[in-house]
């Protein structure tokens, strides 16, 4: 049963980015989006998001709310990282009890300290960026969860950590994670869509489920030099 | 900064010494002796004058630079007048104001800074608008927000430090704008004052008032300047 399907959808800026992408998240998976740099995997979360509108094609969304966590984190730098976390939740106009309450929640969870929630983005590590921008996601509890690249420029430790959140998470909310880390996508994804470079087609959907991760990291890895070769070979015909 | 000072005051001393302008320590006795309701209810009236006329200018900026996003018909017709307006001096609009609406009429200092602050405000708001970051108004709009809480949390913010820089250049702009409207009316102010001691040929009394301006003038942009500093206090 698909949350959220996307059918047949184009998008060109200055130059076409996607072309004519079809693909469905089934309630409860965690699916994973793997692509070249710049091909439009970001472009393609946003319009799965409802935040840029296709120039042709269609989204439909089962969900009722779709939760997503930007590549770069985009937390607002004059609000500390518990104003960030508690924003959704002050939209929604909930009583400020129940704003603290699961602000303080989520921060558990994530290991942010109380001296760490009081910190502006600008003072606060990566590591703690990015717990936050996930945490102000999911304090609205969202039934689709969106993470473009979630492990970038994080330290070993915390990106073990953050997969173990994950890990929880993905057990209760439809979610889809595009990263370039493989062992780390595949430890928390099964169904992986491999994209071409832009404009973006989907390439292959490999369904890894009852695989080990040596194995689909492999599987994965093979289809990305696949492709890559592809494209070589479309751009040197004489060789 | 205070070397500044001592030279300037130096400078003043010695000029004085030919008997042509009152020294410095005479001006100070002069402003000393002035009744302090007096000084006080003109030096009131100016900084209403200035505060209030920066108001409508910053309003009328804002205004303007929110229409001018939405059409670029709206946008040339705005950058035109804003020329016209900055091409024109303080002096001519007090005079044409003056002179249409009365000399006992409380509104040409007010509509003067206006017209004289607005287009300098006109294109801070215009610079502060161009420069919020898309992807935070897309952020805010994932989680919800409505088109008010993105100009509170958003555009509000973003805008801060340009027009916190822009206000205190503006309010002291402002003030001393405000000054030239006031010596043609009759409605009081410091530079209605200043203009009387002119024309009573008291030289003393047009360098107290020009004392008490400038100490009030410097006095709001150290104030401001304080604020700005808090308003940024995000900023690492
Ligand atoms: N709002 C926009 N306006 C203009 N061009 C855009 C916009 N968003 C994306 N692009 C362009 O579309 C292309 C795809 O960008 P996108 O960010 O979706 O790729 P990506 O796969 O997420 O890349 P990366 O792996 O580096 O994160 C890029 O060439 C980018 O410059
Ligand atoms: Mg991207």
């Amino acid at each position: 049963m698909a949350v959220l399907k996307v059918l047949n959808v184009h998008k060109s800026y200055k130059e076409k980015v996607l072309d004519g992408i079809t693909l469905e998240l089934r309630r409860g998976e965690a699916l994973g989006i793997v692509g070249p740099n710049g091909c439009g995997k970001t472009t393609l979360l946003r319009i799965m998001a409802g935040l840029e509108v296709p120039d042709s094609g269609e989204v439909i969304r089962e969900a009722e709310r779709v939760g997503i966590v930007f590549q770069d984190n985009r937390l607002l730098p004059w609000k500390t990282l518990y104003q960030n976390i508690a924003l959704g939740l002050k939209y929604m106009k909930l009583p400020a009890s129940e704003i603290r309450e699961r602000v303080m929640r989520y921060a558990r969870e994530l290991n942010l300290s109380e001296e760490e929630l009081s910190l502006y983005p600008g003072k606060a590590s990566g590591g703690m960026k990015k717990k936050a921008a996930i945490a102000r996601s999911l304090a609205l509890e969202p039934d689709v969860l969106l993470l473009d690249e979630p492990f970038t420029g994080l330290d070993v430790k915390t990106i073990d950590s953050l997969k173990g959140f994950l890990g929880e998470v993905v057990k209760e909310v439809s979610t889809v994670i595009v990263s370039h880390q493989l062992e780390d996508l595949l430890t928390l994804t099964e169904r992986t869509y491999l994209l071409t470079h832009r404009p973006a087609r989907v390439a292959y959907e490999l369904n890894l489920s009852g695989k080990g991760l040596r194995e689909r990291v492999n599987l994965v890895r093979e289809a990305l030099l696949h492709l890559i070769e592809e494209v070589d070979q479309d751009s040197n015909p004489q060789e | 900064m205070t070397l500044s000072y001592v030279l300037f005051l130096a400078g003043w001393q010695v000029a004085s010494l030919g008997g042509l302008v009152p020294g410095p320590l005479t001006t100070l006795e002069r402003v000393l002796s002035l009744k302090p309701g007096e000084v006080f209810s003109n030096l009131l009236r100016t900084l209403y004058n200035g505060v209030a006329g920066f108001s409508l200018s910053f309003l009328v900026s804002m205004t303007l630079s929110v229409l001018a996003q939405k059409n670029y018909v709206i946008r040339g017709v705005i950058r035109g007048l804003s020329e016209m307006f900055n091409s024109t001096s303080a002096l001519v609009w007090s005079l044409v104001l003056v002179a249409t609406l009365g000399v006992l009429n409380p509104l040409p200092p007010i509509l003067v800074v206006s017209a004289v602050t607005a287009p300098h405000l006109l294109s801070a708001v215009t610079s502060a608008i161009n420069s919020v970051d898309k992807g935070l108004v897309e952020a805010v709009r994932s989680l919800g927000a409505s088109q008010f809480d993105e100009f509170m949390d958003v555009l509000l913010p973003s805008s801060v430090p340009i027009l916190a820089s822009a206000s205190r250049v503006g309010i002291g702009t402002a003030l001393r704008i405000s000054v030239v409207a006031e010596a043609f009316g009759g409605g009081g102010g410091v530079g209605y004052m200043l203009m009387r001691s002119y024309n009573l040929a008291d030289v003393e009394g047009v360098l107290a008032w020009s004392v008490i301006l400038f100490l009030t003038v410097l006095a709001m942009d150290k104030l401001l300047a304080y604020l700005e500093g808090g308003a940024r206090k995000w900023q690492s």
